[in-house]
């Protein structure tokens, strides 16, 4: 290891005099490193860091939680489900409160492990919380395919899948430069990359290791000063070019770009996957017909500004007193990655 | 949910991979990638391998930190 190289990305960072700038991890993996390995410390005040909306669990909107409710309490079925979603408030509950009044919540690893669980359980209609950006959506299309070849009727997907390039360009008056989330970008390519590079938006992928994660703002903060939009890929021995092809394939195959909505950020056109007509057999919504359902946040959180950029963290007032890892209002202090939990667990509380 | 997990693959069979995650053993899906043997590393995301690791983070780093100089 070469001692002189380590150093120079932290050098970088920690002496940087070029003009002000707002950087914004986009993905509350890097949200969560950033804090735990004391990154944010190094940084000058001319760097801001912003926390955006990369968090799936952050984004998910309430409506969704209700119809997962509404299927576990009106229609009987069991819901598998990612354990991050399970605390998430819906209009009136959580899926927690749901299961303390008999819904049945199974909490499952992967999608695939959902399948089994059906396979196991044919006398039940199992539903699985499709949650996840480029990077978590193959396993469910995976997921759908084996249900189909393996003749499991009693599997299905409430889908709330969504894509990142959308959000981005949504985003891109928000922030200077993006730290691309290093695992969406190994299933999608750089290729979008480029393509926003050419639109004047910046950013650099970004893996999650400490030297990773140095190395990538050392990368924006010597590109941004040129004036110039720039591109790198710093996460390589992950991210190839062309990402993976099999897994876009797969996306394509299953499933279909859709609007949807973003807690915090309304409805952006296109921005969703939903399953393709073909396999409207494993649409949950479809199967069970479920009726449209507008959910409604608490008023007071402030997740839909934190997840834009426009607020931190401690300048909602719930955060710390009545929103806290323990007892959540908004979806961001759910999740181990969402900005409030990072906030909360390493963010100097002060009250 | 969104935890990307290292881990070495020690069997491959039938589009699945049986993997090593710092002494935790288990079957994860090997169809988005291509071409995967015994003792290739991968990135594991929700029980599906969805890339695999060619380099250490250090060698990366020393090389993008070069192109910059």
């Amino acid at each position: 290891m070469s001692i002189e190289k380590k150093d120079l990305a932290r050098h970088i960072v920690t002496s940087y005099a070029g003009p002000k700038i707002r950087i914004m991890e986009v993905c509350g993996t890097h949200t969560h490193e950033i804090f735990r390995y004391g990154i944010r410390q190094l940084l000058p005040p001319a760097v801001d860091l912003i926390s955006g909306p990369g968090c799936p669990v952050c984004v998910t909107p309430p409506g969704f939680i209700d119809e997962a409710i509404y299927l576990a309490l009106e229609k009987g079925a069991v819901i598998c489900t990612f354990g991050d979603l399970i605390r998430v408030p819906g209009s009136a509950q959580s899926l927690a409160d749901a299961r303390s009044r008999g819904a049945a919540v199974q909490v499952v690893y992967s999608q695939l492990d959902a399948v089994k669980y059906a396979a196991a359980h044919r006398d039940k209609e199992v539903v699985f919380l499709s949650v996840g950006f480029e990077t978590t959506t193959p396993g469910a299309c995976l997921a759908v395919l084996q249900a189909r070849d393996e003749g499991i009727t009693n599997f299905s997907l409430l889908t709330a899948n969504k894509t990142m390039p959308q959000a981005y360009e949504a985003l891109k008056d928000s922030a200077d430069a993006f730290l691309y989330p290093g695992h969406v970008q190994a299933i999608m390519g750089t290729e979008i990359c480029e393509k926003l590079k050419a639109d004047g938006i910046s950013g650099v992928v970004t893996g999650f290791t400490a030297r990773e994660l140095l190395t990538a703002l050392a990368v924006v903060l010597t590109e941004f000063p040129k004036g110039k939009p720039f591109f790198k890929n710093c996460y390589p021995r992950v991210v190839t070019a062309a990402g993976s092809v099999s897994g876009q394939k797969l996306l394509s195959q299953v499933m279909e770009a859709c609007d949807t909505e973003w807690r915090g950020l309304g409805v952006i056109p296109q921005s969703g996957l939903t399953l393709r007509p073909e396999f409207a057999a494993y649409d949950a919504r479809v199967k069970f017909a479920v009726p449209p359902m507008d959910g409604r946040s608490n008023p007071a959180c402030r997740c839909g500004d934190i997840l834009r950029g426009d607020c931190r963290p401690p300048q909602c007032p719930l955060f710390g007193k009545v929103c806290t890892p323990e007892h959540p209002v908004g979806a961001c202090m759910v999740s181990r990655e969402g900005a409030c939990s990072a906030y909360y667990q390493y963010g100097g509380l002060t009250l | 949910m969104c935890v990307g997990l290292p881990a070495r693959v020690v069997e491959v069979k039938k589009g699945m991979a049986l993997v090593d995650a710092s002494g935790a053993k288990r079957e994860v899906s090997a169809s988005l990638l291509d071409e995967l043997d015994p003792g290739d590393y991968v990135m594991v995301h929700a029980g599906v391998a969805i890339a695999k690791i060619t380099a250490s983070d250090e060698d990366e780093s020393d090389e993008i930190l070069e192109d910059l100089l």
